[in-house]
């Protein structure tokens, strides 16, 4: 089971029927009680990819993309912020997460700054409740092991999220801003999983996407 | 190519640069007046579409990661435990992203450059020294390939290029961590261009 790939289409378009089935044998797993593995967190990245596969295929624009990423970032946000506030978590961990917090706080202030540079709105700050839309299950974490694999998951959507990203941004400040908030969200890849002792650069192209 | 020269002579990056098409004074700001974009627009710049363009950039890219698998070679005599699998694990890494490379540039008709028959490389007597090198050189690629990034006129290009980008900045957290320091220093990675 742990191979299983996300189900996500190179073009950009689901297929629903995968993902139907894909949802049914997530269901089973739960049902069987295999709790939080790391397969079930990874099934439940699904709808974000789906999502922000979405608003990238369906803006040409930048300001679309910076939108999105603006909420992935606040979403990040929240997430630590909720794991912060767990008692699950060590004191180096609570150090670990508050600096990770941090970063992603100022990836959505620059991307904000950047949109409104661009003439754009800033999206609706997101809530606690817009969590599940990235990656499920925040409320049933139970160790610190969970909150490693689950802001794992987290992280690998957003780097999968700015690397559709420079296939369509065009501008080259956003471009490059993108990328060194991407290679940011990989380099707390390292940490999360050398915490919960995975390999800690499993692929030579970080592409956000299990192999 | 002489590695030390390339990290610590301006002249080298200079080419490199220029090579990307990518002005080394004032880095990214520079290349925007250059284009004659306004920092502060939406107005596309243009990726040059062309696949001589990016023949070019891809080649200097594949330079570097050339470099980097034969710094990886000299360095593991130097390394122990698990930072030599670590260190294993990244010339293998960096020779895919080589490898990646080069059919990018056959692909778009052009022949990719080969690895030098010798690099001159500072004198590693030690795994820290072998470390520091390693991220130097993963700092100086990241720095290159954000530079050039906006250059690649295919967008697969530039994705391509962001997934290297951020698997080196994993090879830094990884090399920072066994030297003991602080594995995720900025939120913001842009590496150093020497």
């Amino acid at each position: 089971m742990m191979a299983r790939e996300r189900i996500v289409i190179a073009d950009g378009d689901a297929d629903t029927a995968q993902i139907a089935e894909f949802e049914h044998d997530r269901r089973e797993l739960i049902r069987r009680g295999l709790g939080l593995g790391g397969a079930v967190v990874a099934a439940s990245s699904i709808p974000l990819l789906l999502s922000v596969r979405n608003a990238f295929a369906a803006s040409g624009g930048d300001m679309e993309i910076l939108q999105s990423a603006i909420t992935l970032e606040g979403i990040a946000v929240l997430a630590y912020g909720v794991a912060i506030d767990s008692g699950l978590l060590s004191e180096d961990f609570t150090k670990v997460a508050r600096r990770f917090r941090d970063h992603e706080q100022e990836h959505a202030d620059a991307l904000t700054t950047a949109l409104t540079d661009l003439g754009g709105t800033p999206p609706a700050k997101p809530e606690i409740k817009d969590i599940d839309g990235v990656v499920k299950g925040i409320g049933t974490l139970k160790s610190q092991g969970d909150v490693a694999n689950f802001a794992i998951e987290l992280e690998m959507a957003a780097v999968a999220a700015y690397y559709e990203a420079h296939r369509k941004l065009n501008d080259a400040k956003l471009l490059q801003a993108g990328a060194s908030i991407m290679a940011n969200e990989a380099q707390h890849l390292v940490v999360l999983r050398q915490a919960v002792k995975r390999s800690p650069a499993p692929n030579a192209f970080e592409t956000g996407k299990p192999q | 190519m002489d590695v030390d020269s390339f990290l610590r002579d301006p002249h080298s990056r200079r080419r490199f640069f220029r090579m990307s098409g990518v002005s080394v004074a004032g880095g990214s700001a520079m290349f925007l007046a250059a284009c004659g974009g306004d920092d502060t627009t939406s107005a596309p710049l243009g990726p040059d579409e062309s696949d001589e363009a990016d023949v070019e950039i891809l080649n200097s890219a594949l330079d570097l990661e050339l470099m980097a698998v034969a710094a990886y070679k000299a360095g593991a005599a130097r390394l122990t435990g698990s930072v030599l699998e670590a260190g294993k694990l990244f010339l293998e890494q960096e020779q895919e992203h080589a490898d990646g490379l080069a059919s990018a540039i056959k692909d778009a008709g052009g022949k990719p450059n080969r690895a030098k028959s010798a690099y001159d490389f500072p004198q590693l007597g030690s795994q820290n020294d072998v470390l520091r090198f390693a991220v130097d050189l993963e700092n100086t690629a990241i720095a290159a390939y954000i530079d050039a990034l906006p250059k690649l006129g295919k967008g697969d290009l530039r994705a391509t290029a962001a997934a290297i980008v951020a698997n080196e900045a994993e090879h830094v957290s990884v090399l920072l961590g066994a030297l003991g320091e602080q594995q995720v220093p900025d939120a913001f990675v842009v590496g150093k261009a020497a």
